[in-house]
């Protein structure tokens, strides 16, 4: 069997141990759903005001796809790993020409369809219940990739450091959290202290964020996608991009490195 | 020669896991280790494989174990848990998927007992049939050399001897076969060589019957009495050899003087509750070389192993 069918035969496995996970499919996609549902819906943006959310609704389409971006491979890729380790899989695994590279780059194929599918939903309900002015980009799909592939590498390199699935989730939670609200997602850095600003910077998210937001976010009253000159390469969705597939290359290859080949 | 270790040392803190332990194995050879739990079995399984790293040396086909093509290997770990919600068929054929060239799925889940059941997802299989799985994908790839670690545990006595037919089969067709086990009736009727494990060392190596000739010990008749003083010194008096037991008197005799230790109890007054006669085994080589104390009056009962 070739690269290609190998890697074809562990995402057909890894796409069934998903799919007929019902509760992890639910929540997969109720995530996102009821986080616009609480943002978009009930607390609704602002723009006139102060507060948390003072950006027309199609600022923070970027941040629902965040979330999926985020949550999805980071969680389902460390457990993974750890359900791997539980079960001695790797063991057997090493003994099989499947490379450890192989084996997340078929994770990371079943995450970019698991999370295009869920940003189909971001997209489609951010417009019927906020009314969001979105602009349809192709960057969309490179974004949501090298996103994806990303997380799906620091899931691997949390996975190989928790000792347990119980210890992915908590590990899991405990980056994400403070990614998904300190990387020009949900909150603008205006809201943040001065001294803080350059620290959104170091997340990889931020430019996800941004450059989605820049891709596809027109502001109410403008045919012009939403562009400012700040930061080190401004918000740029293909300069963004260019630094977030980067990003990717590296959290992968560290992630690949992590994939234990023993138990 | 498949597999040639050399003093291989694996320490774990202060415990030593494998502490020098040497062995080749043959072409088409069927070569079972067999040892209490803790005694290195697993641990030599992984040296092996290149799963684990040690000291000395340890070549597959002439070369290290990171250096051979999976292609070449078949791997069941022990505890292996596969994807639970993936059917026997679609774990046969996935792990299939993984080589250059894998058997036929329905093949292999022929010759493991499970067509019936190939579409049932692996969590909803019984003990057995999950292990029956798990050897089905180790034997997909038509490995020229096959390692298992415990196969057969947690298999009913049908499906044990089903699989042991299995591995019968492809050791005939020229599969060398390295399998780790608890039951000494899987190493009598499998084995060509025994390597028995005791704290990390290999403490006996041989075919079977070589072990038992050198560790097996005599026949040996276990009687159970109700004044066991009473009879030792009987049959003492009368010549016959009692062998050190501190639980029960066993008298080193063939089968054939059975009656006259019988009377010679009854003629010192002593009433037999119980008489066994048996031959030793592996089971006698592995209790005594892995220091095991255990009744052998419950060594004399049929056990579902020995079916």
């Amino acid at each position: 069997m070739s690269r290609a069918g190998r890697v074809a035969a562990e995402t057909r496995a890894a796409w069934y141990a998903f799919v007929r996970r019902r509760t992890a499919v639910f929540f997969t996609f109720f995530f996102p759903v009821i986080i616009i549902l609480i943002f978009g819906a009930l607390v609704r943006t602002d723009p006139t005001g102060g507060g948390l959310f003072t950006e027309p609704p199609g600022y923070y389409v970027a941040g629902y796809l965040a979330v999926v971006v985020l949550f999805t491979p980071l969680s389902r890729v460390g457990s993974e790993v750890a359900r791997h380790r539980d079960g001695n899989r790797f063991e057997k695994l090493a003994t099989t020409p499947l490379s450890r590279a192989e084996w997340l780059l078929a994770q990371m194929l079943v995450n970019v369809a698991v999370v295009g599918l869920a940003a189909v939903l971001v997209f489609g309900l951010v417009v019927a219940v906020t009314g969001a002015g979105v602009a349809a980009s192709p960057l969309v799909v490179p974004y949501l990739v090298a996103g994806v592939a990303l997380f799906c590498g620091l899931g691997a390199v949390l996975g190989r450091v928790a000792d347990s699935q119980d210890g992915v989730i908590a590990a899991a939670n405990g980056v994400a959290l403070p990614l998904l609200f300190l990387s020009r997602t949900f909150v603008p850095p205006e809201l943040l202290p001065a001294w803080f600003r350059p620290v959104v910077a170091l997340s990889p998210l931020t430019y996800f964020a941004r450059g989605l937001r820049a891709a596809t976010f027109r502001p109410p009253g403008t045919l012009a996608t939403y562009r400012t000159g700040d930061a080190l390469v401004g918000t740029d969705p293909t300069l963004n991009l260019a630094v977030l597939a980067a990003l990717a290359v590296g959290f992968f290859a560290a992630g690949a490195l992590a994939v234990p080949t023993t138990n | 020669m498949v597999i040639r270790a050399e003093r291989v040392r694996r320490r774990y803190g202060e415990t030593a896991a494998l502490d020098g332990v040497s062995l080749s194995v043959g072409t088409g050879t069927v070569f079972v280790l067999a040892g209490p739990n803790g005694a290195g079995k697993t641990t030599l399984i992984r040296a092996l494989t290149g799963t684990t790293r040690v000291d000395g040396t340890v070549e597959l086909f002439g070369k290290p174990p990171s250096e051979v093509s999976g292609e070449r290997i078949g791997l069941l770990p022990q505890e292996f848990a596969p994807a639970d919600r993936l059917t026997a068929r679609e774990l046969v054929a996935y792990y299939g998927g993984l080589h250059e060239e894998s058997r036929d799925t329905d093949t292999v889940l022929e010759d493991v007992g499970l067509t019936e059941t190939a579409d049932t997802h692996y969590e909803d299989l019984s003990g057995g049939q999950k292990r029956r799985v798990c050897v089905g994908t180790a034997l997909v790839n038509d490995p020229e050399l096959l390692v298992l670690d415990e196969p057969t545990t947690g298999v009913d006595p049908a499906g044990r001897h089903e699989l042991w037919g299995v591995i019968e089969g492809l050791a005939e067709r020229g599969t060398t076969v390295v399998l780790t086990t608890h039951y000494m009736a899987e190493a009598e009727r499998l084995a060509d060589r025994v390597g028995l494990l005791a704290d990390g060392r290999l403490v006996a190596l041989g075919s079977p019957a070589e072990l038992l000739e050198r560790h097996g010990g005599a026949d040996r008749l276990v009687v159970a009495v109700d004044d066991q003083g009473a009879a030792t010194r009987a049959l003492e008096r009368a010549g016959y050899h009692v062998l050190p037991d501190e639980r029960h008197l066993a008298v080193g005799v063939g089968p054939e003087e059975i009656p006259a230790v019988v009377e010679t109890l009854a003629d010192a007054g002593v009433d037999c509750e119980r008489l066994t006669w048996r031959q030793p085994d592996l089971e006698d080589v592995y209790l005594a070389l892995a220091g095991v104390d255990v009744d052998p009056q419950e060594l004399s009962e049929p056990e579902a192993v020995r079916a």
